[in-house]
């Protein structure tokens, strides 16, 4: 399974339009078959960011999947829909992402929702990480064995929780880069993070906030805020 | 057939090492088989843009062959590769392109494109890199009504620059509206009669009409001059 990660800057006065493409065209035409499903609609938080851009996330089969999808937007029925959607745009980034082995995130497409369904809306902090030269692989070993236990070490109240770990593809996007998407589910513990000072214990060796800086010291946070038919929640 | 386009930022002090990887392993690795094969390897000529550049196109089968090409490289036979090289530069910043309709190159036949290193005279490319403001389907046809057909019309005594490839970005694999024309230089002279002697066109005729005619379709654009490897695939 792929999954094809786009960031749209949206032109802010057409915001409605270009959610309505999304619900009304991109989701439901990918519906007509079994390669693709649109995941996530989300919007960047205001307040906490660049204004009026959206996050899609779409899973595709695998890369003949890809490149049909990839035709129908060039050539194909698609084609008329992009360029309705790029008027409402000024431009889009993407990249296609692979799962790690430690992504919980499974997939069936065919029982991801079409319908555009309604539901409350879900904060997501999205974090993208650059790992430092030749020390890609012992950051997602590490992320693994040591970020995600860290995230589990109080299930009964969890800050945030790891929906889907990814890599991006060799040749769609930049690389070394990794992405968590990760699911707030806490708003209070959010806030306290936002406001307080990180706890000087966890500065110290044997810690992941220090540990891990022997991997990478770059990263980029996202909240994220699905909107309210986004198949995914 | 996909194109994957990749820019490399090279350690500075690896850069003969990082030529090594590309010519010894990734070439002589993708020759296994029908997938894959590299077609150009390119250095960013110093002094015409950003330092300890590299530009690699290698030619994908299709997308199955691309997603096989990505399961070697992170688990299979390239991973050590892959490795190595992770530790020879800064990042790459990859890109799947397809050509658009009138690009003279659209299928490469792999199995005759040379993976044994042999070596040639050095050739210079100019890379255009477009981000129209017109929507893209125009754009692409501007290219082609308003550039393409003069600049293949024109006596080769006066031709600048041999257009081999026009592509644009597969779907969700980097920016989007963009595409991008793969040019030879043919004459060195008037490339430098191009850089040093700004000329005031005549919109009414060709090529003033292309440089006026563009503005409706973009302003920005981005030319690299790229300098093949001497064992490059294409040159």
């Amino acid at each position: 399974m792929l999954f094809l990660h786009e960031v749209h800057r949206v032109a802010g006065a057409k915001a409605k339009e270009f959610e309505v493409a999304f619900r009304a065209g991109w989701m439901e035409a990918l519906a007509a078959d079994g390669d693709a499903r649109l995941l996530w609609f989300l919007h960047h938080a205001h307040g906490t960011g660049p204004s009026y851009q959206v996050v899609t996330v779409t899973a595709v089969a695998d890369g003949a999947a890809w490149e049909r999808l990839a035709a129908r937007v060039q050539h194909g029925d698609l084609r008329d829909w992009v360029r309705e959607v790029d008027s409402c745009r000024h431009d889009v980034q993407g990249r296609l992402l692979m799962p790690l082995d430690f992504s919980p995130l499974e997939v069936d497409l065919a029982a991801v929702p079409t319908d555009g369904r309604r539901h409350d809306p879900a904060l997501y902090m999205e974090d993208t990480m650059w790992p430092k030269r030749g020390k890609a692989d012992e950051y997602i070993a590490a992320a693994g064995a040591v970020y995600t236990k860290l995230l589990g070490s109080d299930p009964a109240h969890p800050l945030i929780g790891i929906e889907a770990a990814y890599q991006t593809m060799p040749g769609a996007g930049r690389y070394p880069e990794i992405t968590l998407m990760q699911k707030v589910h806490d708003m209070s513990g959010l806030v306290r993070l936002l406001t307080t000072d990180m706890p000087e214990e966890m500065a110290r060796r044997g810690n992941w906030m220090h540990d891990a800086l022997e991997f990478r010291d770059q990263w980029r946070s996202k909240l994220l805020r699905t909107a309210s038919w986004s198949p995914l929640n | 057939m996909l194109f994957m386009h990749e820019v490399h930022s090279v350690a500075g002090e690896h850069e003969r090492e990082f030529e090594a990887a590309y010519r010894d392993g990734w070439m002589k690795l993708l020759a296994r088989d029908d997938d894959v094969r590299l077609l150009w390897y390119l250095n960013h000529a110093h002094g015409s843009g950003a330092s300890y550049r590299v530009v690699t196109i290698t030619a994908v089968r299709d997308g199955a062959a691309y997603e096989r090409l990505a399961g070697r490289l992170r688990r299979g036979d390239l991973l050590d590769w892959s490795r190595a090289v992770g530790a020879l530069r800064h990042e790459v910043r990859g890109k799947m392109l397809l050509p658009v309709y009138w690009s003279p190159i659209q299928e490469i036949d792999l199995a005759t494109v040379p993976a044994d290193g042999s070596e040639h005279e050095l050739s210079l490319y100019m890379e255009d890199t477009g981000w129209p403001s017109a929507p893209l389907d125009d754009y692409i046809q501007f290219w082609d009504q308003e550039y393409f057909r003069y600049m293949r019309a024109m006596p080769p005594e006066h031709s600048i620059l041999e257009i081999e490839a026009c592509f644009q970005v597969a779907h969700g694999t980097h920016y989007r509206p963009e595409a991008m024309l793969m040019q030879k230089v043919l004459d060195y002279g008037l490339l430098l009669n191009l850089i040093s002697e700004p000329e005031d066109y005549d919109p009414e005729v060709w090529p003033g009409r292309y440089m006026h005619g563009g503005l409706r379709y973009r302003d920005q654009w981005e030319s690299r001059l790229l300098r093949t490897s001497k064992w490059s695939p294409r040159y």
